[in-house]
């Protein structure tokens, strides 16, 4: 008897003390989802060709997400990579035109809790975007290439579907480019005239809402299963610009399908992880 | 503010209606006939310099095109058309015949026999083999001879270290470029470089900037670099015909202005259009002439470059096994 009271109190005293270093502690999750997709796309870039290509693609997704400290819940840090992979046809069917994009973004959004289980995010994206396109039966201008600039409105919004075993979480995420800087040579300028004989006028341009508009959204939903979390969505990319008197063209749409969870990072001299977090470093 | 905003909305969705897409013609004969005329009246870029009355021939073929002509007539006729630009850049691409303008050089003496190159007063059968360049000593070894057939075969600066070490004891180098139909401007300026003793400005390149047939941009120096580590300091002889066309025209315009060399044989071919590609609505692909280059003195290339010695291949001289041409080429090395 006297042996059970003082294990009780050994245990009770044990996860108070843990309790208290839970409560003295916070340590910022990041939430890290991966995403793989099948595209259709569709391109105009008529300094490659006057017509529209349509094609497939794949697609890659990955999103880290993160607060800027434990204090502050609601400011978040966003860093997004997408790279898709595509090959699109003209009309006829008689060329193909390869298609390779990336696009690199830095986020910060502000989060709004108006009721409970809906939450609101407003910010803005720098992003870095990449497109190469080629089309090999051409001559001298086989390749034009996308290499843009963006600062972005976005805006996401999070909405918990509680069932009886999980928690569903619906998320639509939308961005839009206002303001930043793109490449697009003249129309008859060669690749050899810009890049071999450093002739590069007129082909660098201010962008915003006058000669760029697009659209980011991504419709998702987000599963808990037993282990891990899966996510299921449809995207949809959708961007005309001009420039040089051209008009550019660039729309996907996109099944996704991916996993998100939460991570932990410890590294450095003050961020230690605690005892009982085991690292294959030790 | 609310009035603001709404000025500011109906800005955000008036302003890119400058983003409207440009039409895009059907994809019938009539169509593709308008949409062919009117990629040439746009983005050719010799109609001013070659005095061509687009508009006149926009007028005689349109009433020759109609939706009913059979695919293969329709071609002939597109190709036809294109034939009025009289240009070796400008070729229609189907899936079943390319167009072809090549009065440039049929028109004219072929200066060449590839049978008299290959036999044994010239390359011979042992001849050498460094990517592109096939080479070898000829008259009693005292010349090197490089025959080079297509700018769209590279070669490295190694090969041409190994081709310059083997002819170290020759006088002189032909590098013989006739029926060389072109290829890479990076091979061209690659092997114009060797000759130099310093960087000089050998040309001009200009682009269009509009849909006007005169809207160009400024000229914007192209430069023939000397090259750092291998240079021949000997004299050279560049043998041409009317087949010497594209790059070997922009090859030979570079040597124009090499302090030791003599261009030998019959005018070049031309070909001085950087082409560019673009298609019709039906799948069939158009190559044309798109930025014009020009010599050092801003005349245009695009009719070939005169020769410093002009020469021609005499049947005589080809009965008994002599190319005309080069032999008059291993007289002024010798000289």
């Amino acid at each position: 008897m006297k042996k059970n009271i003082f294990l009780s109190i050994f245990f009770l005293i044990n996860s108070l003390l843990y309790a208290q270093t839970n409560d003295e502690q916070k340590y910022l999750l990041t939430s890290k989802t991966n995403t793989f997709g099948l595209s259709i796309i569709n391109l105009t870039d008529p300094y490659i060709s006057p017509l529209s290509y349509s094609g497939i693609g794949i697609r890659y997704d990955n999103e880290n997400r993160q607060f800027l400290s434990p204090q502050n819940t609601k400011i978040s840090i966003q860093i997004k990579l997408n790279i898709v992979g595509g090959l699109a046809l003209n009309p006829a069917i008689t060329s193909s035109m390869t298609y390779l994009g990336m696009n690199y973004g830095w986020g910060l959004h502000y989060h709004f809790r108006p009721i409970t289980g809906l939450q609101l995010m407003a910010g803005g994206l720098w992003d870095v975007d990449f497109g190469f396109k080629y089309i090999a039966r051409n001559v001298n201008n086989p390749v034009n290439i996308d290499l843009a600039t963006n600062l972005n409105l976005s805006g996401v919004a999070v909405y918990d579907i509680p069932l009886r075993k999980r928690v569903l979480q619906l998320q639509l995420a939308v961005q839009s480019p206002i303001l930043g800087c793109m490449f697009v040579p003249r129309e008859g300028a060669s690749y050899y005239e810009m890049f071999e004989l450093w002739n590069l006028s007129d082909a660098v341009h201010l962008s915003s809402l006058f000669n760029k508009r697009g659209i980011n959204g991504i419709f998702s939903l987000d599963v808990p299963f037993n282990r891990s979390v899966w996510r299921f969505g449809l995207s949809y990319q959708g961007l005309k610009y001009t420039a040089n008197n051209m008009v550019f063209k660039r729309n996907e749409l996109s099944l996704l399908i991916g996993t998100t969870f939460d991570v932990a990072t410890f590294g450095g001299r003050k961020n230690h992880a605690p005892g009982n977090f085991i690292s294959t470093k030790e | 503010m609310k009035k603001y905003t709404i000025i500011f909305l109906f800005a955000v969705i008036l302003l890119p209606s400058c983003m409207d897409d440009p039409p895009v013609l059907p994809d019938t004969n009539k169509g593709n006939f308008e949409a062919l005329w009117k990629i040439i009246d746009t983005k050719y870029c010799y109609l001013d310099y070659k005095h061509i009355n687009w508009d006149s021939i926009h007028t005689i073929y349109e009433q020759r095109v109609t939706d009913s002509t059979e695919v293969f007539a329709f071609f002939d006729l597109m190709g036809s058309m294109l034939g009025e630009l009289k240009d070796g850049h400008v070729n229609l691409y189907s899936s079943f015949d390319h167009s072809r303008y090549w009065k440039w050089y049929t028109d004219y003496p072929a200066n060449f026999n590839s049978s008299l190159i290959y036999s044994n007063k010239y390359l011979g059968g042992n001849y050498r083999i460094a990517s592109g360049l096939r080479y070898a000593k000829i008259d009693n070894d005292s010349i090197g001879y490089i025959y080079y057939g297509s700018f769209s075969n590279g070669f490295s600066d190694t090969n041409m270290r190994y081709v310059m070490t083997y002819f170290k004891e020759c006088k002189g180098l032909i590098i013989d470029v006739r029926d060389n139909g072109g290829g890479m401007l990076d091979y061209s300026e690659q092997l114009a470089s060797y000759f130099f003793k310093e960087d000089a400005i050998t040309g001009y390149i200009r682009h269009k900037t509009g849909t006007g047939h005169s809207d160009f941009s400024d000229p914007v120096e192209i430069k023939t670099p000397a090259h750092k580590t291998l240079q021949w300091q000997r004299p050279v002889a560049i043998l041409t015909n009317r087949m010497s066309f594209s790059a070997t025209n922009d090859f030979v315009n570079r040597m124009k202005m090499a302090p030791n060399a003599t261009i030998v044989g019959d005018k070049t071919g031309g070909g001085g259009g950087l082409p560019f590609s673009s298609e019709l609505s039906n799948g069939w692909m158009i190559r044309f002439s798109a930025s014009p280059m020009f010599d050092s003195n801003m005349q245009s290339t695009e009719w070939g470059i005169e020769p410093d010695v002009k020469d021609s291949l005499t049947k005589s001289d080809e009965a008994k096994g002599y190319d005309t041409i080069i032999e008059r080429a291993i007289n002024i090395l010798k000289k």
